[in-house]
């Protein structure tokens, strides 16, 4: 472990807390000035996720920028952030999707003071327990990074907002009910009277009856967010509730925390319980990769088809935890990374169309490839991401989890890659629904993205271009985390 | 005789003469007796502070001091000061009966003081009924008679039926150890568990703190009491009452030592009973006091639960949990009486558009809110947690499962008074709330007090274990 001088991750906390108090105490009216300073804030973020992914050390390794402060001493809480090859991914991602969430949210007019503020909140928990070393934090963090949700759906949502966000929000606390008693469980059974998982991760402290006990109450509970079939149902429904920015933000990072936690605490602290209950995980990824992709085939509205091919998408992320090998846990987050700029790019652009046209429904669109050819451009970007294509990230990440699962379970693996196919064709129908075909002449005046509004979209497709040209640039990161990780194991 | 361990009791003791005097005077005076009242409650608070390290016994030791004592009579002040607070505009009780008002809440006040240091049995019995007979009047006083005298009257007949199976209690657990002072039960008890005479006399003698708490099957005045009260006398009840109840359970829980399966059993089973009953039944409450009243079964069922694990950190997480329900439930009242100007009842459907006409006190009312579902970083969660983490220690898995359920089931309600507060629009528009600076300000801090120590909980949580300490 390694300590510097400058709290870089906690500055990043900071950022957005600070950008959060800023905004409070501009008066409603001047919505503009709030948008500039939302836009500096998650920039500030951004730029500082973009510096850590870059200094990090890869030939050293392990745990950097380590900031400690005991926090509740008799409790064994402590301030323990730290960054490592799993999480730097997952905090770029977060940066990049923050900012732009923001610019995507840029035509807002609706009570613009009070959805800034929830929203920075929010993305301060999801940093807050990327960063997190400590499993009190984790929970705090979790739990925090939810309940603004609700507000930010029911209130500035559309489809069925109301029942999407009690949904929603009641699904994804039942997950933290499972997980509250599971993180205390642990806490009594190890005696060590600490938070820290680099402490309570050490082989032996937990006997193998306790491993696979709680191993399960946090895949399932993690794993609700994670979208993992049959919990799943929440998902489609919050993201087509909720409002563009939002959206982007939680089915491009939320979803993955719980991915992520998954591994940082499941999987790190019970290592046997994950190798116990991976033939389930297995099986539930695969399901959840099958049924995604064929429920996603006949849905009409556009953000349901994202949703779906979410669901989709995060099982690839499960199948590639349950594999048991380094393969996988790199494809797996590498498919989080790569997952979570699609789908913001998916969101952003459907944002746009909706914002002029007032629909989603794929059937009352139709050639808007002529009308709006670079707001089109965008989303076909990402459904092409969505298919895995190489050159964009997520084939990367798709290749490796089915490369691992080929090896571990060659009919899961198989029914995996079918799947694709059939989430090859929805993608491609609903491309062809919406941008080609003959043109809508309700929607013949409206106006294309202009360059500023673009540049959300922008950022984005470059991220996926950037990472599906250049994979080593994560690749190289994750590996120095997941290859010593695996050599510990017992 | 060391009279200066009895000043905070002595000083509200004199409270309610000043009101007593007033209350004989031709005209009365509201402002007057406002100001009178906030300012000897301010100066009960420091008298309560200044004695909060002393420790020692009175009266042939039938009245125990100590830290555990102290810090709940501090609860008890500042629970007074924050009701007295909000008492600006009582419209719901009529100007001439100010003076009795305040002089109720004082002796309330000096009763529950004696029943968290009372240390023997009879101690207890008359300090309990000398807090439940002022709030019988305290109920019955509302303006609308047809409500306060209805409230007040079932609150009464259960209030007399509960003490008497309590009596009833004490006299068989009398008969079986012959021990009045809970230091000679103390002794005696831990050995004796195994009698069905002591289980069942120990458990009727709870009856009466279960009933203040509202457990459980005693909890059926909380609805009726809380929506027939006056608004400003419900926040009373739901405050400092319930912190009071808290307290003297705890101790007498306590006295039983570490044995006790069976009544440990029984705690359990009314713990869960609680949680589910209140957290089902506020559901579909449409007024906002009559949905508390079941939060608060609710969240009587969480405080059996550290209760019930009758170890070190579960006596501490209690009354950490103490603290964090008399500042959340409070602020919750706050926004009731505020939003409920003209001393009304608060339906939930009148919340609508209060982000606009407040936002302070939406945002009050949504920390507290969030406090009370136990969602982090609130006062509320580190209750819930330490509360969780004792039953733990114990092994009370599936409990803590059980009650981790239920804070969901929970969520559902609270999440429709945010609803109400954030997205409905009322059907005509209404004007801004006034709410004066002071309560601004109070609002503020109350919000800060719920984050911060939601935050930083230490001092709090150190302050919890060594007043737990006296148990050891």
């Amino acid at each position: 472990m390694e300590y510097t001088n400058f709290p870089y991750l906690s500055a990043i906390l900071l950022s957005c807390i600070v950008g959060l108090l800023v905004i409070l105490f501009i008066p409603e009216e001047r919505q503009t000035q709030i948008k500039w300073v939302s836009a500096v804030f998650s920039g500030i973020t951004l730029i500082l996720s973009i510096y850590l992914f870059l200094a990090y050390d890869k030939t050293q390794g392990g745990l950097q920028f380590v900031e400690k402060v005991p926090w509740v001493e008799s409790l064994g809480i402590t301030y323990f952030n730290a960054a490592d090859g799993f999480n730097l991914p997952m905090l770029l991602l977060t940066g990049i999707v923050f900012f732009t969430g923001v610019l995507t949210m840029w035509e807002l007019e609706n009570r613009v003071k009070e959805f800034y503020a929830f929203y920075f909140l929010m993305v301060a928990a999801v940093f807050g327990l990327f960063m997190s070393m400590d499993l009190f934090f984790i929970f705090i963090w979790y739990d925090v990074s939810l309940f603004p949700m609700y507000l930010l759906i029911v209130v500035w949502g559309t489809t069925r907002k109301e029942y999407g966000a009690m949904k929603l929000t009641l699904y994804l606390l039942a997950g933290s009910a499972l997980v509250l008693p599971a993180i205390i469980y642990l806490f009594v059974g190890s005696g060590l009277n600490t938070f820290d998982i680099t402490l309570l991760m050490r082989s032996g402290t937990f006997t193998p009856y306790q491993q696979k006990f709680a191993f399960i109450l946090f895949y399932i509970g993690f794993g609700i967010l994670a979208g993992v079939w049959p919990f799943h149902t929440w998902s489609p429904v919050g993201h087509v509730a909720a409002p563009h920015g939002v959206s982007m933000v939680h089915a491009g990072v939320l979803m993955k925390i719980g991915g992520f936690a998954i591994l940082r605490v499941g999987i790190f602290l019970c290592p046997e319980g994950w190798q116990h209950w991976a033939q389930l995980m297995a099986v539930l990824a695969t399901i959840g990769i099958v049924y995604g992709a064929f429920v996603g085939l006949s849905q009409k509205d556009l953000k349901y088809v994202i949703g779906y091919s979410s669901v989709s998408h995060m099982g690839i992320v499960g199948l590639g935890l349950s594999t048991v090998s380094v393969d996988g846990l790199n494809g797996a987050v590498f498919q989080m990374f790569a997952h979570g700029v699609m789908t913001a790019l998916f969101f952003s652009a459907v944002g746009y169309i909706y914002d002029r046209t007032h629909t989603k429904v794929i059937s009352e669109l139709g050639g808007l490839s002529r009308i709006m050819p670079v707001a089109s451009t965008y989303f076909i970007v990402a459904a092409l991401a969505s298919m895995g294509i190489p050159g964009l990230a997520s084939f990367w990440g798709e290749l490796m989890v089915f490369i691992a699962a080929f090896k571990t379970y060659p009919v899961r693996g198989a029914l995996a890659v079918c799947a694709l196919v059939v989430s090859a064709l929805f993608m491609l129908r609903v491309v062809q629904g919406t941008f080609y075909g003959p043109k809508n002449n309700k929607y013949v005046h409206l106006t294309d993205v202009t360059f500023g509004l673009g540049i959300p979209r922008m950022i984005l497709l470059a991220t996926l271009l950037l990472f599906g040209l250049f994979p080593a640039l994560i690749f190289d990161m994750i590996e120095t985390a997941s290859i010593p990780f695996f050599n510990g194991l017992p | 005789m060391k009279w200066f361990l009895f000043y905070p009791e002595l000083f509200y003791f004199a409270g309610g003469m000043v009101f007593l005097g007033l209350s004989m005077l031709k005209h009365s005076n509201p402002r007057r007796d406002y100001f009178a009242a906030m300012f000897l409650a301010a100066l009960g608070l420091l008298v309560c502070l200044i004695n909060v390290n002393q420790e020692g016994f009175l009266f042939l030791k039938a009245y125990r001091v100590d830290l555990f004592s102290q810090v709940f009579k501090v609860m008890l002040s500042l629970g007074l000061f924050l009701v007295i607070c909000i008492c600006s505009e009582l419209k719901a009780i009529a100007e001439r009966h100010h003076p009795e008002f305040y002089l109720l809440l004082f002796v309330c006040t000096l009763a529950m003081m004696m029943l968290v240091s009372g240390a023997h049995i009879l101690t207890i019995y008359v300090a309990l009924e000398l807090s439940s007979y002022s709030l019988y009047v305290l109920v019955a006083l509302r303006r609308d008679e047809r409500l306060g005298l209805e409230a007040g009257l079932k609150y009464f007949l259960v209030g007399i039926f509960v003490s008497a199976v309590m009596l009833l209690g004490v006299a068989l657990l009398y008969s079986a150890t012959q021990a009045t002072y809970l230091a000679d039960m103390i002794r005696v008890l831990p050995g004796a568990l195994d009698s069905p005479l002591v289980v069942i006399g120990l458990l009727l003698t709870l009856c009466g703190f279960f009933f203040k708490l509202a457990v459980f099957p005693f909890h059926f005045w909380a609805p009726d009491v809380y929506q027939g009260a006056a608004n400003q006398a419900t926040a009373y009840i739901a405050t400092a009452s319930k912190v009071a109840a808290i307290a003297i359970l705890t101790r007498m829980v306590a006295v039983t030592g570490d044995g006790s399966i069976y009544l440990a059993h029984v705690l359990v089973i009314l713990s869960i009973i609680s949680m589910t009953v209140g957290n089902l039944a506020a559901i579909v409450q449409k007024d906002l006091k009559r949905l508390l009243a079941y939060s608060a079964v609710a969240h009587a069922g969480y405080v059996l639960i550290g209760i019930l694990s009758m170890n070190q950190l579960g006596y501490s997480s209690v009354i950490f949990y103490a603290m964090a329900l008399l500042v959340m439930k409070f602020t919750a009242f706050l926004v009731v009486v505020k939003v409920a100007d003209d001393g009304n009842n608060l339906q939930m459907s009148q919340l609508a558009g209060l982000h606009r006409r407040s936002p302070l006190l939406a945002m009050a009312l949504m920390v507290s809110v969030f406090s009370l579902a136990g969602i982090p970083p609130t006062i509320g969660f580190t209750g819930k947690f330490l509360v969780f983490a004792a039953a733990m220690e114990k092994g009370y898995f599936t409990l803590v499962l059980i009650a981790m359920i239920n804070v969901v089931i929970s969520l559902y309600y609270y999440l429709l008074i945010l609803k109400a507060a954030y997205m409905q629009e009322p059907a005509e528009t209404q004007a801004p709330l006034h709410v004066s600076p002071p309560v601004k300000i109070l609002a503020g801090l109350l919000v800060c007090v719920m984050v911060v120590a939601g935050i930083f909980p230490r001092y709090l949580i150190e302050l919890a274990s060594a007043a737990a300490a006296v148990f050891n």
